[in-house]
């Protein structure tokens, strides 16, 4: 009997359909991956199965009975608990006070047992073999893979009988990754249903019973895990070949000189690199995740303090913000991770963020011109093919590929020929990574020279050039020609320093 | 084995226990700095005070300096609250006003009918709190721009009432103010009762909902928190106090007035301030505000003793709360180093 | 045309209550619309206008700023009392008290942008020293009388037009260009928006905030100057209305009180319906209490309309990726 059926689910958000007819049906006592690319609908249909959003169509049993919690307390109430990518956590209370947050156990009092939580606490910790965790240590001190951790408790706290897990391992070191599919083993041997978001198929063949497959709002298929090959699977995920997702790579790198770094630190995990990046070139950074990639790039674009020397062009630079960097042609400019916080404002048009830093090329006296503005905005909208119902619209409102595109007008309005783009292809649809990849090779074709970072290997292996593999803060190796491939960057991030 | 995994934790090996020593008291000192320079203050101030006037370190002095901090301390500890929330209350001020004038109108020598008054203005003063969460809320204005707004109304209320200062009270409630238990007064005894207000408050699910709506409300709303209920309790119980602050104000002049409380909105929130209250929220202890209340309220003490003109206090308590906030801010600026 | 009417609906919006309001009081106050109340009326509203436009950059930019109502009295002060009623030394000393008032604000400025001081508490602070220290020099006791011709520029006219006007329009036209037609206006609508994009796309976030905060000293230090003009002598305690009022203002005029939004053309329109409410007041026949309870009821109006109309734009923003 199936512990959850779900049938024709829907949900819009004004005219952007999330969901359309998806289904979905799995039994208590098993592991069921979710696969799919991001704005496949995964996300959306977890937050309705979770009660934080409520879905236009369809139906949920849970157990035979109609499901339709008006808010997660509801659903937590039957048993239903997420840990999604997003935290909940909140900073100020303390490990223990987070995982029994709204949950705590009671004094006659009306406050908080602290014995009876803290037993309770180590009693949850112990019976599931969790990482190391100290219960009174305080949030805002724990590193992201442990509030991971301490999210995944929290789920846990409230006895759930179906566990739904949003990429959770995907900040997680490889210790407690295993540690974590583990425990959705023991989670499943107790007669509980894990419901289990992952991109990585590895993970997905080790745990799950079974898998279900979103594509563009809808589920395609879902099959018996030792049924299905990881071929079928990629296909019916992507609908489309692999192959044709990374443009071919033409060699355009000259011998000049772009950008030339000796020395290079940054707070405690950048500890000293020197590398060149040509011009024409697409040079890749990769490595674990946490080795010093995001600091070295935040850096090198002023964000942050950063001892060493710089060269840009063979004249040495000094960048002591932001501002400093965007000078023009000569200068380097970022395309951030965090689209939201650090690249975009979301409640401003499209036209306002693509101008933001390049406001001097369209004034006149002192006083901004709306048409040279006007024709800035055109040719970004055309090259970059933006879309957007007008350059008016606010770039909150467009997708996450698109928003990615403003991103990158906007410093390419700069005329800065040095790009250090860090995961520029994260949240977008397939179809965009593919433009973006073109775009990155167009413009090394051009001359421009990009520094390139992706927390996701194999666009690494078939974008870049050359990849430096950060270990430590320190570049552990450079790969160029056939020796770029994932076992290489694997094996140079993890073992013990090799010349560089 | 994907390449994706981090490696903070792997660093650590797998069968010791974390490399971090047991306690971190570097940390916990630097997240106390902002209270530690308050209590500093404090000491500097009496100190000072006491070696230039005699009498200053007895019972007599504790009594009456705490009369003339009651009112700010009872104001300052609905708006912690707030602060603790992320939020901010400039209301009180209309509170405090309107509460003073319904006293110094309303209260008469009979004992019940006075009763039903005093009920009346806190009730009142929940209520209105109440409403200013509920227009937060549910409008999704900002609590600057509601408080601003409430606060005008309750202003006007107030002067509607009561033109200009005057009223009378009742001589028996002026009277609780030097009343005493155990050589106590009730200002010290109602200071006491904050104390333990406060460590049962800050142990109940309420108070930690609220704090941790001030700390992330995003991650609270995720958490499934109520934020409308949240606000609703938050406003509402500063609005208590600052109806409780007027009724104890009434004790120390005799009378009401419609412009009184505007003297007591931003002296509310530098006490919170200086005693170590984050105004982004989620931070702080009573215990501080108590402290930054007797720090503003004994500066006047100290200008006084020191024969310069009063008008000097204003500064000092400028100066004052932008140490305290430079300290607080060098302080976080080293704990955010030591994490990640 | 339409498209920018609905870009900038809460401006439109104020406008439109200001017009109505002003044709309700007529209803009530047969006289109202007469030249010479329309004249008072926009004078009265030019001081509140004055203020507030200093405080609009500053919220715009994302701060706020209390110490308005002691710059505005210390400038009041302190020119009464080096002027000594004489016209000549006004050359030097309103140069020099604007110049004070910019350093105050580059003070705030300094302290926000700097340190990290939140606004609130950075000009609580300066607000609260200036009043100690004005106290201080005047001990309480009162000033000379104003130049007379600071008088002129508050209550005298030209051509008609009261001078005042002239310069609140001039002062208009100043903060307009500055806010749609040039760099500073981008820059602080994106700092007051998200102050890390704005600090990734190369804006110089540090100066915009200060600059905001010189502004605010200066056109605080500027109305009271005037103000003394027109009430013909400088007062303690003659600023403290306007915190209230410039705060008001800009919120009526449609600006978010967080920031990133909002233009001094708005704040106009607000200076204006606050001016009229309290000329409508009396001619209702209702006290001064009566007015703070409309002022309050009209700023929770006003907001409520803006925030709900980007209640829906809210909800859309909320929508997760994937």
């Amino acid at each position: 009997m199936d512990l959850v059926t779900v049938k024709g689910l829907s949900k819009r958000y004004g005219g952007i359909v999330a969901l359309s007819e998806a289904t979905f049906s799995a039994r208590a006592g098993e592991v069921h991956a979710l696969l799919g690319e991001n704005g496949a609908g995964k996300s959306t249909f977890i937050q309705i199965l979770s009660g934080a959003v409520q879905h236009d169509g369809g139906s949920i049993l849970v157990d035979g009975q109609d499901y339709r919690p008006a808010h997660p307390d509801a659903a937590q109430a039957l048993g239903i608990a997420a840990v999604f990518q997003e935290l909940s956590l909140i900073p100020d209370l303390s490990v223990e006070q987070n995982i029994w947050f709204r949950h705590e156990p009671r004094t006659w009092l009306g406050t908080v047992n602290r014995t009876e939580m803290r037993r309770k606490t180590l009693t949850l910790l112990n019976k599931y073999n969790f990482p190391a965790l100290r219960p009174d240590q305080e949030l805002r001190r724990l590193t992201l893979a442990e509030r991971q951790i301490v999210e995944i408790a929290k789920g846990l706290a409230k006895d759930p009988r179906i566990l739904i897990l949003d990429e959770a391992t995907s900040a997680l070191p490889a210790r407690e990754a295993e540690w974590l599919l583990k425990l959705t083993r023991q989670l499943a041997g107790e007669g509980r249903l894990v419901i289990f978001i992952s991109h990585r198929m590895a993970e997905v063949r080790a745990i799950a019973d079974r898998l279900t497959i979103f594509r563009n709002g809808s589920t395609v298929a879902a099959h018996e895990a030792n049924a299905v090959s990881d071929d079928k699977i990629v296909t019916q995920m992507i609908g489309r070949h692999l192959d044709r997702l990374y443009p071919e790579r033409i060699a355009t790198a000259t011998d000049r000189i772009a950008l030339k770094v000796k020395n290079f630190s940054s707070g405690s995990r950048l500890s000293g690199v020197d590398f060149a990046l040509r011009e024409g070139e697409v040079l890749g950074v990769g490595g674990l995740q946490g080795h010093g990639q995001r600091e070295l790039f935040q850096a090198l674009f002023g964000a942050t303090r950063a001892s060493g020397t710089i060269e840009l062009w063979g004249k040495p630079a000094s960048i002591g913000n932001p501002r400093q960097a965007l000078t023009g042609k000569d200068g380097i400019a970022l395309v951030p991770e965090d689209r939201r916080g650090q690249g975009l404002l979301l409640t401003k048009s499209v036209r306002e963020n693509l101008t933001l830093s390049v406001i001097k090329r369209f004034t006149e006296n002192g006083l901004l011109s709306r048409q040279k503005e006007a024709a800035l905005v055109k040719e970004m909208v055309d090259f970059l093919r933006i879309k957007a119902g007008t350059p008016e619209q606010l770039a909150g409102t467009l997708s996450g590929g698109n928003q990615q595109k403003v991103i990158f007008g906007k410093m390419l309005l700069t005329e800065a020929r040095v790009l250090l783009l860090y995961d520029p292809t994260r949240g977008v649809d397939v179809g965009t990574k593919g433009e973006i990849f073109q775009l990155m090779r167009d413009l090394a074709a051009k001359g421009y020279a990009i520094l390139f970072h992706s927390s996701d290997m194999p666009e690494l292996v078939h974008v870049a050039d050359r990849v430096l593999v950060m270990r430590n803060g320190r570049i552990a190796a450079t790969l160029e020609g056939d020796h770029i491939s994932e076992e290489e960057i694997l094996r140079a991030a993890m073992l013990e320093t090799r010349a560089a | 084995m994907s390449a994706e995994h981090p490696t903070e934790m792997a660093q650590r090996p797998a069968e010791t226990k974390p490399t971090k020593p047991a306690i971190d008291w570097r940390g916990r000192l630097l997240d106390r700095a902002p209270f530690l320079v308050a209590c500093l203050m404090l000491a500097l101030i009496v100190g000072i005070y006491g070696s230039l006037q005699s009498g200053v370190f007895t019972l007599d002095e504790i009594n009456l300096d705490t009369a003339a901090a009651m009112t700010l301390m009872l104001a300052a500890t609905g708006q912690t609250i707030v602060l603790l929330r992320g939020g901010i209350d400039l209301s009180i001020g209309g509170m405090i006003s309107l509460g003073t004038v319904i006293a110094a109108t309303r209260f008469t020598d009979d004992p019940s009918t006075t009763a039903l008054w005093t009920l009346v203005i806190l009730v009142l003063g929940f209520l209105i709190g109440a409403l200013n969460g509920l227009l937060i809320s549910l409008l999704k204005l900002q609590p600057f721009l509601v408080t601003l707004a409430t606060w005008s109304v309750l202003n006007g209320v107030a002067m509607i009432i009561l033109p200009t200062d005057g009223g009378s009270i009742p001589g028996w409630w002026v009277g609780f103010a030097s009343a005493q238990f155990i050589g106590l007064t009730s200002p010290v005894w109602m200071l006491l009762a904050l104390i333990v207000f406060w460590w049962w408050f800050r142990a109940t699910r309420i108070g930690i909902t609220i704090q941790a709506s001030g700390s992330n409300e995003k991650s609270a709303f995720l958490s499934g928190v109520s934020i409308t209920r949240v606000n609703v309790v938050t406003y509402g119980l500063s609005g208590l106090f600052a109806a409780g602050a007027a009724l104890f104000l009434v004790t120390q002049t005799g009378a009401g007035s419609p412009t009184i409380g505007k003297d007591y909105i931003l002296p509310s929130v530098a006490a919170a301030v200086i005693g170590g209250v984050s105004l982004f929220g989620g931070r702080g202890h009573l215990a501080g505000t108590l402290i930054g209340a007797f720090v503003l309220t004994l500066i006047g003490n100290l200008v006084f003793v020191l024969h310069v003109s009063s008008y000097w206090q204003p500064v000092a308590s400028g100066v004052i709360l932008l140490l305290s906030v430079l300290a607080s801010s060098v302080a976080e600026k080293a704990a955010r180093n030591r994490v990640q | 045309m339409s498209a920018f009417l609905v870009r900038n609906r809460l401006i439109v919006l104020a406008y439109a209550g200001m017009v109505v309001l002003l044709l309700v009081t007529a209803l009530f106050s047969p006289g109202f619309l007469s030249v010479s109340n329309m004249r008072s009326t926009v004078v009265l509203a030019a001081f509140v206008g004055i203020v507030a436009l200093g405080q609009t950059f500053v919220i715009i930019g994302g701060g706020i700023d209390l110490s308005v109502p002691w710059v505005l009295n210390s400038a009041a002060i302190v020119m009464a009392l080096l002027c000594s009623g004489q016209d000549l030394p006004l050359v030097w000393v309103m140069p020099l008290l604007l110049a004070a008032g910019a350093f105050i604000g580059l003070i705030n400025g300094i302290g926000v942008a700097q340190f990290g001081v939140p606004p609130i508490i950075m000009t609580l602070a300066t607000n609260v020293i200036l009043q100690g220290l004005i106290l201080v020099l005047t001990g309480g006791s009162p000033t000379p009388s104003a130049p007379a011709l600071i008088q002129f520029l508050s209550v005298g006219r030209i051509g008609g037009f009261p001078v005042i006007a002239l310069i609140w329009l001039a002062l208009t036209l100043v903060a307009t260009l500055l806010l749609s037609k040039a760099a500073f206006g981008r820059h602080l609508y994106a700092l007051g928006t998200s102050a890390t994009v704005a600090e990734f796309s190369g804006v110089p976030t540090a100066r915009t905030t200060i600059l905001t905060y010189v502004i605010s000293g200066l056109t605080a230090a500027f109305a009271g100057m005037l103000l003394t003009g027109y009430s013909g002598q400088a007062y303690l305690g003659m600023g403290d209305a306007y915190l209230f009022t410039s705060i008001a203002a800009v919120a009526i005029g449609g600006a978010s009180i967080l920031g990133g939004s909002g233009h001094y053309l708005g704040t106009v329109a607000g200076a204006m319906v606050l001016t009229i409410l309290t000329g409508l007041l009396p001619a209702l026949n209702l006290s001064s209490g009566a007015l703070l309870i409309v002022y309050g009821a009209v700023i929770l109006l006003t907001v409520s309309i803006g925030s709900e109309t980007f209640a829906g734009l809210g909800g859309k923003l909320r929508r997760k990726e994937g």
